[in-house]
């Protein structure tokens, strides 16, 4: 069992960011495969990518970034300080073939088991949970 | 991530590129493909055996991608359109 945390603002932090914060998080986890790693490292920077890039507009945006493993799931959360959100959740399927974007929050929802969004506070919250393989 | 281009024949340009594929360094692999097919080189073979990660993001501009970068492809159903080569010669066979 390990949590672990990461506050960034962007600019001038980006996506990069959690790359290497990932980076560290692995190193710290030998029990992860790296099919679990790949999945997850990809929801995640999908998500934030999300995030930053509906931020982009406005003033950027401050996030807390929360990792928790476990011997039987992979969660994480992501609080940012951003307007609301209005993106829908809810059976997003994957764009035309040609289509040069859109893809984000679909690729998430096959790549985990759960994926939510509440507002709370001043806050939009996304989080996503991926049950670990049973030995 | 770090971006070469190299003209190969009369019309062909390779984009070779190495790190990490996501929402900052797509741009850069966009303006090189188009910049490549301004320059009069219209097939640009992208060779992606240097990427360690990319993301939708990275999927507006695509050929001999890493085990991360075929998940993906697979993942959003583009393998089809964006067919993976073993390496940059056999690309140029079709």
């Amino acid at each position: 069992m390990s949590e672990h945390q990461l506050v960034f603002a962007t600019p001038p932090d980006d996506v990069n960011t959690v790359h290497d914060f990932l980076e560290s998080v692995w190193g710290d986890d030998t029990t992860l495969t790296d099919e679990e790693r790949m999945a997850f490292e990809l929801a995640l920077v999908e998500l934030t990518s999300n995030v930053i890039e509906h931020a982009a507009a406005g003033e950027g945006v401050a996030c807390r970034l929360s990792v928790a493993i476990t011997e039987g799931e992979l969660t994480a959360t992501i609080s940012d300080t951003a307007e609301p959100g209005s993106v829908s959740l809810v059976g997003r399927v994957m764009p035309d073939e040609m289509a040069e974007g859109g893809r984000g929050l679909a690729l998430v929802q096959l790549l985990v088991d759960d994926l939510g969004y509440e507002r709370v506070g001043d806050s939009n919250v996304w989080s996503i949970r991926k049950a670990r393989p049973t030995a | 991530m770090d971006l070469a281009v190299e003209g190969a024949g009369a019309d062909v340009a390779v984009v070779r590129c190495t790190g990490r594929l996501n929402m900052v360094s797509a741009p850069a692999l966009r303006e090189a493909v188009t910049g490549a097919i301004a320059d009069g080189r219209p097939r640009v073979v992208v060779d992606l055996a240097g990427v360690d990660f990319m993301d939708s993001s990275g999927l507006g501009a695509l050929a001999s991608p890493s085990e991360q970068v075929l998940m993906v492809l697979k993942l959003s159903n583009i393998d089809r359109i964006l067919r993976p080569h073993d390496d940059v010669a056999t690309a140029f066979d079709e």
